[in-house]
């Protein structure tokens, strides 16, 4: 057996071209896993009423890179069974239902890379430093996460 | 001398993404942010909404006492949204 195989990996991307479903997949699958479990962020076209034309993401690349370095090390220790974690997130134009983050986790057993999917995304949407700007018909707006663990939501 | 980056809505409101600013070396993170919008008064709309990153750390803008050396990246971090 080829020893590399049973090193758990991170695999963090920020990048401008479009995602991949599979190769993200294809990046955390193991022979000592029997799960896989996948999230993926895709652009709506609607935002209260309004019809998005465009998104544009913008990141603090250095430092939300870390910031996922982080939630990898929190997923290890919540769950030790976790084998590889990848984080894909697309900078740039997004299209309408393109996707702008996927994130797959694998282990050996179905509920671990579940609950490890979940966190990672709850997480990225409240600490790592990606911005999205919605572009109108004839306006654009800055989202804020209501994840953002300072900024305060009552609007 | 440290380099302070802005990001999202406060560059717009900045009107630039980075810039070399000369502040004390011991600073409050309040300090800090009022030297910032004396160069650009216009960001003071989003003083309720940002943090700061310093050295990649999130300080939110209040007394705590930031020792900087130069060189040191100051970040101006408004509401997040990724994901």
């Amino acid at each position: 057996m080829d020893e590399s195989e049973d090193v758990p990996k991170n695999f963090i991307k920020l990048k401008c071209e479009k995602l991949s479903v599979d190769e993200v997949s294809e990046l955390v699958i193991s022979p000592y896993c029997g799960a896989v479990s996948l999230f993926i962020g895709t652009t709506r076209n609607n935002f209260e009423g309004k019809r998005v034309i465009n998104l544009e993401y913008e990141a603090y690349t250095s430092m939300a890179e870390t910031e996922i370095k982080k939630i990898c090390r929190d997923v290890r220790q919540k769950w030790p069974s976790v084998k590889h974690i990848a984080v894909h997130h697309r900078l740039g134009v997004v299209p309408i239902t393109e996707a702008s983050v996927i994130i797959a986790v694998s282990s050996p057993h179905r509920a671990e890379s579940l609950e490890a999917v979940m966190y990672c995304i709850n997480t990225l949407k409240a600490t790592v430093p990606i911005w999205k700007k919605e572009i109108y018909e004839d306006e654009y707006s800055w989202k804020e996460n209501k994840e953002c663990f300072w900024a305060n939501s009552e609007k | 001398q440290v380099s302070v980056l802005y990001f999202a809505r406060s560059a717009e409101l900045a009107g630039l993404r980075c810039e070399t600013l000369s502040v004390p070396r011991q600073i409050t993170a309040l300090q800090l942010w009022e030297e910032i919008v004396k160069v650009h008064p216009r960001l003071a709309v989003i003083r309720d909404q940002v943090v700061f990153a310093v050295r990649q750390e999130y300080v939110l803008l209040g007394d705590q006492l930031l020792v900087l050396q130069a060189g040191d990246e100051v970040a101006v971090i408004p509401p997040i949204s990724g994901g």
